[in-house]
């Protein structure tokens, strides 16, 4: 009976686990930086904290619309003393856990002195979105996202604009 | 005088009450009250404990609200920085 009963559990270990998004292992980043955010929401949380999200507020109703169907998310970010504390290993080591057949690269920009690197991962599972990752890392910060569940990317950038957080515009161009 | 008379006067004779009579009675009442003062303290408890619990998950609602305010205002400024970076190389 003890046997039949592992066998199931071993069986069904991996049906479990393809649903769930692994956290990224960041320890490394963590040890160089001089100060760091740790946010850790699981469902429950997001669950829990939209129901306190005022459905009167335009950014609230926004983002408890986003939560809604969401199962995790994860925030690190990183500062650090120097600019260039992190290196391209440090990302290195970050794409190599994004690099499972679950994840697809869908953005990558990279300036050119390097100083600027910005990635954007998508997770599928059986051809639906699962969520994304987001890497941007410029000068002395660097944060790693990890949504877990569909995410309209295009709305959460447009919530950037939002919540205090001024909106990024490009120089106006000089004319030719 | 006739039996009759005689017994009735013997069952109604007036009587000192027997010794800690007074005591017992105030006694009686005393216990009376208390199970009243005992359900008042009770429901004064309940409705602490419940007051204490709502305002803690209202706290606690509080500090998951401003969680995800947070992550989500880091998440969209990095989407929206990517976005910038992406039209400005596009461009």
């Amino acid at each position: 009976m003890k046997r039949f009963i592992i066998l199931i559990c071993c069986a069904a270990a991996p049906l479990v686990m393809s649903g769930q998004q692994a956290k990224l292992n960041l320890d490394q980043l963590q040890a160089k930086a001089s100060e760091h955010l740790d946010l850790n929401l699981n469902a429950t949380t997001l669950q829990f904290a939209a129901k306190f999200l005022d459905a009167d507020d335009p950014e609230e109703a926004q983002i408890k619309k986003m939560v809604s169907g969401l199962e995790g998310i994860w925030v690190r970010h990183f500062v650090f003393k120097a600019s260039n504390s992190w290196t391209q290993a440090d990302l290195e080591a970050i794409r190599a856990q994004l690099r499972g057949p679950e994840w697809t690269k869908i953005v990558g920009v990279k300036s050119e002195d390097e100083d600027e690197t910005d990635e954007v991962y998508m997770r599928t599972v059986g051809n639906k979105m699962a969520g994304v990752a987001i890497l941007a890392a410029s000068g002395k910060e660097l944060t790693v996202v990890q949504i877990s569940g569909p995410i309209d990317l295009d709305a959460l950038a447009t919530l950037g604009g939002h919540m205090g957080v001024p909106k990024f515009k490009l120089p106006a161009q000089k004319p030719k | 005088m006739d039996w009759l008379e005689e017994e009735l006067r013997r069952a109604l004779a007036r009587e000192d009450p027997p010794a800690g009579f007074e005591r017992r009675v105030r006694q009686a009442v005393a216990q009376r009250r208390f199970p009243a003062r005992q359900w008042l303290a009770a429901a004064a408890a309940l409705i602490l404990a419940v007051g204490a619990g709502t305002g803690y998950r209202e706290y606690r609602g509080r500090v998951a609200k401003e969680q995800v305010k947070l992550a989500m205002r880091l998440a969209a400024a990095s989407a929206n920085r990517i976005q910038t970076h992406v039209r400005g190389v596009l461009q």
